[in-house]
Order: C-alpha cells, then structure tokens, then sequence
C-alpha cells in the first residue's frame, strides 16, 4: 500500500496530490463500510486516540469520535470546559500529561492557529488538526472533495464557488488549497469586509463581488456559516441584507447549472446563508457531506497511523 | 549556566586590533585603555592584562533604545541584575528605560525605579540609565500624570510605554501640558481600533495563516495624529519603532513642514520579514508586528537616507512559560541586547558605512536620550567571525529571541563597559 508524506495532517496547504488522492481513496473504501450492517472494522484496535477540543464543537467531535469507533480505536474527550486548562495549566502541559497515558493520536480543536503544529514539535502522537483558528479544517476540506467527487465524478476542472466568511473561514482556506490541488477552480465570494484583503492569497484563486456571476458556472457551491458577532463587530449591516446579498435562494440558483451542487460545513443559519427550501432541496447535499465526513476522518486516522491491519479495511 | 566572565580590569592593553579612532577603523598594535582616562599612552602605564584582540573592531560601546526588564513582575525570572547582565553582553554603556507594565507616573516611581535598578542592578549605578516618565496616570486616558515633577526628577521625556496612542482630546492635553517641560514625546504610533486584536502584519501570511493582522495604516493613522497635534502645539516627538514606509513617507513630510520629530527603527525589522510566520513560531512574536520584505526594504533606505534617526533594540524578557505556546497565545517581545550588534553590524556597515552605523547604534540614540557619549566603553567585535545564538548567550532564565538558533555574521569577542572587562 501507498503511504502518505505527511506524517500529521495540519492543513491542506502544502499537501500533495498523491496524499490527498490516497485519502479520498480510502475514504471511498470507508464510505462503503458504513453501508454495511457491520460498519467497525479492526484497524485501530490498540490504539488510543484522544480528541482534544478546545472549543465547543458538536458535529466535528462526534464525527471524529464515530470514525475511532468505526476504525475500534480506544477513544477519550477532552473538552477545555471541564480540563486542567481553566486552571492555569499550559497547552504543552495538557498535551504532555496525555501523552503520559501513553496516546498514539491526538485530535485537536483550538481558537490559535498553528496550535496542531506546535502540539507536534512538543509531542511524539500524531496530530490531526480538527481546526485551528481560521487558518486550516483539513478534514472539512477533504469531505467537501469527496462529496463533490460522489457526486460529479472528478475534482479536475470542476468550478467550485465558495460564498460567505472566507476572511475568518478555515473551511474556505483548506479548501482552495486542496481543491487547487486536485485541478478544481475555486471562485470567493463575499461582502468585501469578509473577504481576504491580499492579493496574494488571492492568486490562487478568483475572486467574484457579483454573486450571479459566481454562481453561474459553478458546479459545487459551498455557502459558508455567517456568524453573528460578525454584525456586533460592524463587519456587516445586518443578517438581512446578508440574506438578500449574498443567499442561496431559488431566484439566485435560477443563474446556475442545472445540476449545480449546494454544500455547507454545517450547522446552517436557514435563511441567512441558504434558504430552507435550497437546504432540503435537489441540489442539497449537506448530508452526504456528513456521511462522508466520518469515511473521510476514518481515511485520515487510518493513513496516519500508518495503515496497518490494511487487509480488514 | 549563563554566569560571565567578567574581571574588574581597571587598565587593560588591547593587542592587535582595529581602533575606531572617531572616523575611521585604524590597525593599532595595542591600546591602552585606562578606566578613568580612557585610551592613554603606553609611557608610564601599568596593565593589569593584555589581551589579544586577533585583528578584531574596537569601537564604542552602544546605547540601547527600548530597554524594559520587566522587573518586580518575576524577579526570579528577570530582574535588573539581568538585564545589566545582558548589557554587559552586548557591549551597551547605557540605554532608554520606560516600564510597560509598571507605569513611571510621578516623581516617586521614578526615584524607586532608579534605585531599584541602582540596588538590585548590582553594577548599575555607573550606567548610563535614562527614563522616560508617563504622560498619563496608569497608561490610561482619564487623568495627566504629573509631568512637572517628572520633568524635575530627571526623566527626558515622556512616553507610555507600549500603549497605543491615545485618543485625540487626551493626546492634545497631554502634549499641550507636558509643552510646559520642554520633552519629547516618544510614540509608539499605534491606533489601537484599527489593531484591534491584530497580532501579526496584516499581509499575505496573515491571510494565508488565518491570523488577525494589524494593518499599516494602524501605525500611519496614528502617526498622522501625533504629527498634526506636534505640528499644533510645537511640541517634539519621536516615533519608537517604524515599520513602514508610509510613517518615514509623513516623518519626512513633517521635517519638511517644520515640526521636530524624530523616529528610530527597531532591530528586528530591521532583519526579519513576515514571511518567518510561515513557522508560527512564537519567538517571532513582536510588536508592533515584523512587516512585509517590501516595508523592511523601506525600512532600510530610511536608514540610508538618514530619515531615520536611530536603531532600537526594545529588549523584553518574556517568562518561558509566555513563549512554549502558540503564536497567538504568546506574550509579545523578544530579547535583544546580547544579540543586537552581531546580528545588525556587517549588513548596516555595506549599507551606510562604518560612522554612521556607530551613530546610529550609539551615539544617535543617546543624543535623543539626552546621555552622554560612549567614552571609555567599548566592544571588541569580531566582524567575519560568525556566532551561532545558543541559550547560554542571555542573561537571566529566559531567551526569547528569533535568533535563538541562527547564525550571526559576527561575534562580540569582549566588552569593556564601567571598567569591567567581559570575555565571551
């Protein structure tokens, strides 16, 4: 079997195209095991992975949770909330005093960039960040290609819109790299204050203001979560004028391609960033992103670990 | 262990070496360096050591701009003695005191600062040590700190450490009272909403990291601010501390239009550029923040056109504890003294030659600190002699330094500072 370069996923910036194909490749195997009545597999059997969550986080956590059980990894939480963290203790110092209890992985959640990476030079575990700051959600990024792949076949050549937050989004940033990549042609678009204001991330990608213009030859837009202490910071007017800007609505899909895909990382302000009727309707494919969200961070976990116990998977 | 080597040499003969002689580096087969006198003839003088100096510089000792040693925060990290230490280290005869945490906002605080540094500073009390007094109580913007007392107890001027600069009434009543003392008013220009919680240059790092950056015009707005409320009030500023060339663009405009302001460029911005956030490595944690190649080239041909005045070095001990975490979660500020000449001379001598690079390592900077000259101070630099930085090269229990780890062009081999001889 093909082993990753990687020894830890951080982000997507940088990342190879054979990494990235050998992980949706495994997650495409993955997602076929959780179709089956059976969907744990003894890949991780004996190791122990601990989900280090800094930041309140529902859907991400239990997706990775899910896909330990799935691979029958030993699995701890760790919250901030109810950690040694509140009481003055350092963020090396957390890492070190897990790792005593003798941990193979460590995920993690936190609000600094880099946070992963400087757990890796303080660390012998692998890391795998499950977001850091605003700077990368690589596994995010990875469920979007997959999804995006099951259902248009390929990344190459595909046009990706990504519509919202981009300046404070982790999820727009792995995902123009990763899609980048893997030959897709990623389009922003945003309110001008939420959009990055160099131009050199810039060039890798094309940045649109007129949102029909970017929706009109995408064939997967991702619509971004708003938040709202965006509105509190003065960053933008109001939720509604957010909604009649920039809203997936039906009269704005009348500007697409038939078969255009909507995506969301989730969770989904309905009627602000999609409209209900576009978030359960045809071209919806959130949940699918879900699903695979668990094949994908299984893939990743597995790769990591190195791959062993390959013939059950 | 970080102890020095360091003897009470009170005349010492220098071998071999290259002597500044106040304009140029000149061969002298030796030197005799009397502690009171200064350099005296070899008739009738009594060595108590002579030392082989292997062809290196001699050149007068440097004045540090930006010194805070964070003292009584953890006195068992950092204290004076430390920072006097470092001092020793680096060749500096003297430097700018003002404390960012611990306000000097009345006459008292000042006398307890300096005797602080005199008890504590073990071998302070012939440094040439000045301080800057606040202009507000507490680094606020409620209430003026008395200036005039500060004024009479010696401080040179007035400044509020780190602080952003402060709203525009306050700004004016500060600057229109403190008029009444004669000081300069050091700025580190900053307007504090436009930093907001901006921790790195906003640029295509922060961008591409995802990190909250501090714009340029957070500096240029605030600059522009202190000019006109200068140009107003004919009171003297300095800008601490440029970063880019939009603020040496308005320092230059300023001079033009009369106002007296004058500016100093720190070290590091000097060195490094944001592309060093690519590690994320909290060592670079520096504000305000290190700036694009674009604005450190800007930076330079300040220097080279004598826009800008001084070099600073901004020496902040940061606890260890503050720095093993992530970039954002770092306390800000890196040391400098022990590091700064080896690290800035070979490149600023091919910019700007030789006397003007003393100038602006020393003499410069304590002109617009109102000390008095290098004099019987000096360094012994080894020029092609390279050093790589290893912890054991600072003072005190801590070394945050972006150098920490690299290879510097030149090695500081000795410092005669106070009559006391430091071999490193």
């Amino acid at each position: 079997m093909s082993a990753l370069e990687i020894k830890h996923l951080f982000g997507l910036r940088g990342v190879s195209k054979h990494d990235i194909r050998l992980i949706l490749d495994h997650a495409k195997q993955f997602r076929e095991i959780l179709e089956r009545p059976v969907k744990k597999v003894p890949s991780l059997r004996g190791m122990t992975v601990v989900n280090l969550f800094f930041e309140n986080s529902t859907r991400t956590r239990t997706s990775f949770e899910l896909a330990e059980k799935r691979l029958s990894a030993d699995t701890v939480n760790f919250a901030s909330s109810n950690s040694s963290v509140k009481k003055g203790e350092t963020l090396v110092d957390t890492l070190r005093n897990i790792e005593a209890m003798k941990i193979d992985i460590v995920v993690v959640r936190h609000k600094g960039t880099g946070v992963p990476k400087f757990l890796a030079d303080n660390s012998k575990a692998i890391i795998v960040n499950a977001g850091d700051g605003a700077h990368e959600h690589p596994t995010q990024a990875l469920l979007d290609m997959l999804t995006i792949e099951e259902k248009l076949g390929t990344l190459e050549g595909k046009n990706v819109t990504i519509i919202g937050d981009i300046r404070h989004s982790r999820v727009a940033r792995s995902n123009l790299w990763g899609m980048s990549t893997m030959g897709a042609h990623v389009t922003l678009c945003g309110p001008s204050t939420l959009v990055p204001r160099n131009t050199e991330l810039m060039n890798h990608v094309t940045w649109e203001p007129d949102v029909k213009k970017a929706v009109a030859n995408a064939d997967a837009i991702i619509a971004l979560r708003l938040q709202k202490e965006r509105m509190d910071d003065a960053l933008l007017p109001s939720m509604r004028e957010y909604r009649n800007t920039f809203g997936i609505t039906e009269e704005l899909l009348e500007n697409a391609k038939d078969k255009v895909i909507i995506m969301h990382p989730g969770p989904i302000n309905r009627g602000v960033e999609l409209d209900s009727d576009i978030a359960d309707g045809e071209h919806s494919v959130i949940l699918d992103q879900v699903t695979n969200g668990v094949a994908v961070r299984m893939a990743v976990l597995f790769l990591l670990a190195g791959g062993r116990n390959n013939e059950n998977a | 262990m970080k102890t020095l080597n360091t003897s009470n040499l009170s005349n010492i003969v220098l071998k071999n070496a290259k002597f500044w002689n106040g304009q140029k580096f000149e061969q002298r087969d030796e030197i005799c360096v009397d502690a009171v006198k200064g350099i005296v003839p070899r008739d009738g003088f009594e060595a108590s050591a002579e030392i082989d100096c292997n062809g290196a510089l001699v050149m007068p000792a440097l004045f540090g701009l930006g010194l805070d040693f964070m003292e009584p925060l953890r006195d068992d990290v950092y204290k004076y003695a430390d920072g006097i230490d470092a001092m020793f280290r680096g060749g500096f005869y003297g430097g700018l005191y003002e404390s960012a945490a611990n306000p000097i906002d009345d006459a008292d605080k000042l006398t307890a600062t300096a005797n602080r540094f005199r008890l504590f500073g073990n071998r302070a009390h012939d440094f040439e040590i000045k301080f800057l007094g606040a202009y507000s109580k507490g680094f606020g913007t409620d209430s003026l700190a008395e200036m005039m007392e500060l004024a009479e107890a010696g401080v040179v001027g007035f400044g509020d450490g780190n602080a952003a600069i402060p709203h525009s009434r306050f700004l004016r009543l500060a600057m229109e009272y403190g008029k009444m003392t004669g000081k300069r008013f050091f700025f580190q220009p900053m307007d504090k909403t436009l930093r907001k919680s901006g921790c790195v240059h906003e640029g295509a790092y922060s961008d591409m990291l995802g990190m909250k950056g501090i714009p340029r015009i957070a500096e240029t707005v605030a600059a522009y601010t202190v000019l006109e409320t200068a140009r107003f009030l004919q009171v003297p500023v300095h800008f601490k501390q440029v970063t880019c060339g939009e603020t040496l663009d308005l320092v230059r405009a300023a001079r033009q239009k009369g106002i007296d302001v004058t500016c100093d460029v720190n070290l590091y911005h000097l060195l490094l550029d944001d592309s060093c956030l690519e590690t994320l490595d909290s060592a670079y944690h520096i504000l305000p923040p290190i700036r694009s190649a674009a604005d450190r080239d800007a930076l330079w041909a300040g220097i080279v056109d004598g826009t800008v005045d001084a070099i600073s070095v901004n020496h902040t001990p940061v606890l260890r504890q503050d720095t093993v975490v992530n970039f954002e979660d770092s306390v800000p500020g890196a040391l400098s003294l022990e590091v700064a000449l080896p690290a800035i001379w070979n490149k600023l001598v091919s910019k700007v030659g030789e006397a003007r690079a003393i100038e602006l390592l020393s003499t410069a900077p304590a002109r617009l600190a109102g000390a008095k000259s290098a004099q019987n101070n000096f360094v012994v630099l080894a020029a092609d002699k390279p050093h790589t930085v290893v912890e054991r090269d600072f003072a005190g229990h801590v070394c945050n330094s972006p150098l920490l780890g690299k290879e510097l062009p030149s090695s500081i081999l000795a410092t005669y500072i106070n009559g006391v001889y430091t071999q490193l």
